[in-house]
């Protein structure tokens, strides 16, 4: 299986410790990985902006680069969202090309969903230690249907306790530019996902996308939570020191 | 007239060339949704379901037992002994029951009324009743206190069934056709339950045979 | 109604910070968004009824002319009298003459967004006449002046202590707090009305072209008295809420109440057709409906086609966690939450409410509960691209994207440009790691913690770690 690993412009910048995690995770489950050197960015930014034409010329771009790969898995739910779910919307009215995107669209995983249902992942790299919790990440849960894949995989490490929080599927309001735009409906947003957080009495909270995490990170931290670990689920299952 | 050509003339344009589908037809073949699996003991179920509504649910074996379960319905909760009711139900022992019913229309100070009604639809509890002569709309909702009298073989399963009813029995739809679920309510103050708001305050339904 | 959505952002920030009305939106979990569950777990057929929910609606969408003619001709041959308006102010005009030709006075009024919508009331009062709100909510908002939060529970926003002082203060009597006996004085107050109304008002929640009826669904009962006991009841409708046949009303009338208020089927469910019949004793005399375009009509063929499905349940609003903390109002037309976003500029002008469709974060959580799977967020995002081809956008916002996209295309230019801002916002980011301001999204930063990048991006030592 060869999988080409898109590792989302969010990740390179701020977090490159779960490109490398999603990577040992990729090469636990006996996948062939290939790190296509020109991927920038999904599209996502422009085209939930109302930027169509940029958020195409990106889709084009994005098909070429993962061209040969059996699959594309992404650590994010929104990112993979955006090209198995938003990429044939896009290109509804092209028939020149909405054959080869619907063949890139059908292939697209999101990891934790491609870990347990394509690679089937056997052993766990990681050993976590610790209580966490799990926020349900919007695109993920609603167009990726990730829900189960990771309570599964988290399941499987013998020192994980995970506790449940309120409102588990509520959004973070993180929702791209919206976090900047609208930033008081946001933090508010962000501040009640913190207090059902705090409510579990996790040590940590993990995600499935950055995005998430960094809003949730920061709300946490101004909150002068400065304990609560904030960890992507790549993180958690890989090992840390998988990370460096 | 203008308002009427220009909004038809924006919806014909938007719809553009293709075909239009004979409504008429499609009408006429009355083609029923998806309907939910039921129990088949109808008048458990409605009753079940009358209840859950706040409805109170009362048998009785005939028509003659009627005005003796009402009695003791409205002495068990102090409320007044008189009332209105439909012309139907004016031959009802009441006297004998020491009940005074009018057969009339309710005005707003009545405060019992008696109706019968048209069917009853098992699968939320409700009642349906049409407007008519004989029927006056007031007597279920005017009155703190409505008592409907419906026979068991007159509850159907489904609204489809009960409008298909309709159709063979009375051709077209009377003025108004109601269907009642329970006392009126009014959630708008704290999203809190209020039952009794503009109608009545409690619904006895009574099934006979 | 005014449109006020151009302050949808300072409003939403004065909701925020008003701690009776987040206290108050509280109740939405419990009362709306829990009681949706239990009552679709009650169906079994569940996605079976919304499938073919949405289909009947959009069979009609497709045919709306043809359906709507053949209401009028059955509405007509009942004794029934059609009007058709093409704005809100036709709608007022068509209501205060059919007032003045019955010599009407007194009107009592079942609820009606389509009538907010046209600001009814007010233009009617205006000419003199007399409107009483009945529906307790509408009443209440009568009193105080202020117009609905959500379009099913329109006083959601209000406290019941707020409305005991507002009781007190119109009605004269002793204040009381007891939400069972502010019903019961609400009931009093508002029945002499009903049984001196000239003139009855309601919406519809349907209007069915088979047989030319008008559906209303309520629970209090005043929907049944505003259009039983008045001597002409007039009903105002957008074009859009025609429906096929009985069957279909009622496959409708599963989904409509329990995705609104979570019952399986509302106290009372009205199907009126034509005028008071020989030797009744009640039902009006005289029936007009209204037909109301306002901007529906230039939906079809768009791709906000779906819009016209919605059956106003407000499930979307329930759901929606912006709405949830904010409240109906910041909104600032008659329509609130995710399908407000929809309608509002549609029916209002794009450019004047330009933040709506953008304060989303696209979760999803509307589409997964509409009842009739308008895809809402799909439909936001379209009218954000309209506003972009429209050149809605303010330039620092463009200027932005456009870097974005075209560093995104050029992978080389790219690499650099995040190498240095990873070293750059590490290295300013102190020893926390973490930025308590930063210039260009205090949005951001004004409420929380901006994190700082790991230093090096993953494509950098990716790459040294292959080399090496």
């Amino acid at each position: 299986m060869k999988v080409g690993l898109f590792v989302t412009c969010l990740v390179d910048l701020m977090r490159p410790g779960i490109g490398f995690a999603a990577l040992r995770l990729l090469e636990a489950a006996g996948c062939e990985v290939v790190v296509p050197p020109a991927q920038t960015c999904c599209g996502q930014p422009g085209y939930n902006s109302g930027d169509r034409k940029a958020a195409k010329a990106l889709a084009l771009k994005v098909i070429e680069e993962f061209d040969g790969c059996d699959y594309v898995v992404l650590p994010s739910g929104s990112c993979a969202g955006m090209i198995r779910v938003h990429y044939p919307a896009l290109f509804k009215d092209d028939p020149a090309v909405i054959e080869s995107i619907k063949r890139l669209s059908a292939r697209t995983y999101e990891l934790t969903d491609f870990l347990v249902n394509i690679a089937k992942l056997q052993n766990i790299p990681g050993d976590y230690s610790g209580s966490l919790t799990y926020h349900d990440s919007c695109s993920g849960l609603r167009e990726m249907g990730v829900q189960a894949q990771p309570r599964a995989l988290l399941a499987r490490i013998p020192g994980v306790k995970l506790t449940e929080m309120r409102e588990s599927t509520t959004c973070c309001g993180f929702g791209g530019t919206f976090s900047v735009k609208f930033g008081e409906i946001s933090t508010r947003m962000a501040d009640n996902k913190c207090a059902h957080i705090a409510q579990t009495g996790a040590g940590a909270i993990v995600a499935g996308d950055l995005g998430c995490l960094l809003n949730i990170e920061g709300r946490l931290r101004r909150r002068g939570d400065l304990d609560t670990r904030v960890l992507h689920i790549a993180e958690v299952l890989a090992g840390e020191d998988a990370c460096k | 007239m203008i308002a009427r050509e220009n909004i038809l003339a924006r919806i014909g344009k938007a719809r553009g060339p293709g075909a239009a589908v004979d409504v008429d037809m499609a009408i006429r073949r009355r083609q029923r949704g998806p309907i939910p699996a039921m129990e088949k003991d109808l008048v458990k179920l409605f009753s079940e379901r009358a209840v859950k509504l706040a409805s109170d649910v009362a048998q009785a074996g005939t028509v003659t037992e009627v005005p003796g379960l009402i009695a003791r319905y409205l002495r068990e909760r102090d409320l007044p002994m008189k009332g209105v009711s439909w012309p139907a139900m004016a031959p009802f022992g009441w006297r004998d029951a020491g009940i005074e019913i009018e057969a009339r229309a309710a005005r707003g100070d009545d405060l019992v009324g008696v109706t019968g009604a048209f069917l009853g639809i098992a699968e939320t509890g409700t009642l349906m009743l049409l407007s008519g002569a004989r029927t006056p709309a007031t007597v279920s909702l005017l009155p703190e206190t409505h008592i409907a009298v419906i026979e068991a073989g007159r509850i159907v399963a489904t609204m489809e069934q009960a409008w298909d009813r309709l159709r063979v029995e009375r051709g077209a739809l009377p003025r108004a056709v109601n269907f009642i679920s329970g006392p009126s309510r009014t959630a708008d103050i704290e999203q809190t339950v209020t039952l009794g708001a503009h109608g009545p305050y409690r619904v006895l339904i009574i099934i006979v045979g | 109604m005014q449109v006020t959505a151009m302050h949808f952002k300072r409003k939403a920030g004065e909701n925020l910070c008003n701690e009776k009305l987040q206290k108050a939106l509280e109740k939405l979990q419990t009362k709306f968004v829990d009681g949706r569950a239990a009552a679709i777990a009650e169906l079994p057929n569940f996605e079976e009824v919304r499938d073919a929910a949405t289909d009947i609606r959009d069979k009609v969408i497709r045919n709306l002319d043809r359906y709507l003619l053949r209401f009028e001709q059955e509405a007509t041959a009942r004794g029934a009298v059609v009007h058709w308006a093409e704005t809100g102010d036709e709608v007022n005009r068509i209501v205060a003459e059919i007032a003045h030709q019955h010599g009407l006075h007194k009107a009592v009024k079942s609820k009606s967004m389509v009538s907010e919508e046209c600001g009814l009331n007010d233009a009617l009062e205006s000419q003199g006449l007399d409107v009483l709100e009945t529906d307790l909510g509408e009443y209440i908002l009568q009193l105080a002046h202020e117009p609905p939060s959500h379009i099913v529970a329109p006083v959601v926003h209000k406290s019941k202590e707020e409305i005991a002082d507002l009781f007190e203060e119109k009605h004269h009597r002793t204040r009381t707090t007891q939400i069972a006996e502010l019903c019961r004085e609400a009931r009093e107050v508002l029945r002499p009305g009903f049984l001196s109304a000239d003139l009855g008002i309601s919406g519809a929640n349907f209007i069915i072209a088979e047989t030319g009826s008008v559906l209303i669904v309520t629970n209090e009962g005043n929907g049944r008295l505003a259009t039983t006991l008045p001597r002409v009841h007039v009903a105002i409708t957008g074009i859009e809420k025609v429906v096929p046949t009985l069957e279909d009303v009622t496959t409708l009338l599963r989904l409509l109440p329990r995705s609104a208020t979570g019952q399986s089927i509302t106290n009372y469910v009205s199907v009126l057709t034509g005028t008071k019949e020989k030797g009744e004793s009640d039902g009006p005399e005289h029936f007009h409906i209204i037909l109301l375009d306002n901007g529906r009509s230039k939906l079809l063929g768009t791709e906000l086609q779906p819009m016209l499905r919605c059956i106003r349940c407000g499930a979307c609003m329930n759901h929606c966690p912006v709405y949830q903390n904010i409240g109906g109002h910041a909104y600032g037309w008659v329509y609130p939450g995710p399908m407000g976003s929809v309608l509002t500029p549609s029916f209002a002008g794009l450019e004047n409410a330009l933040d709506l469709p953008n304060a989303s974060t696209f979760c999803g959580e509307c589409a997964v509960v509409c009842p009739v799977k308008i895809p809402l967020p799909d439909l936001l995002r379209h009218l954000r691209t309209r506003q972009v081809e429209q050149r809605l956008r303010p330039w620092p916002e463009r200027a932005a994207l456009r870097l974005w996209s075209w560093m995104a295309q050029r992978p080389a230019v790219y690499a650099l440009g995040t190498r240095l801002a990873a070293r750059l916002l590490r290295a300013f980011s102190g020893s926390a790691q973490r930025f308590h301001y930063l210039p260009g999204v205090t949005g951001w930063t004004s409420g929380r913690d901006m994190p700082a990048p790991a230093g090096r991006t993953f494509r950098d030592l990716y790459n040294s770690r292959r080399s090496s």
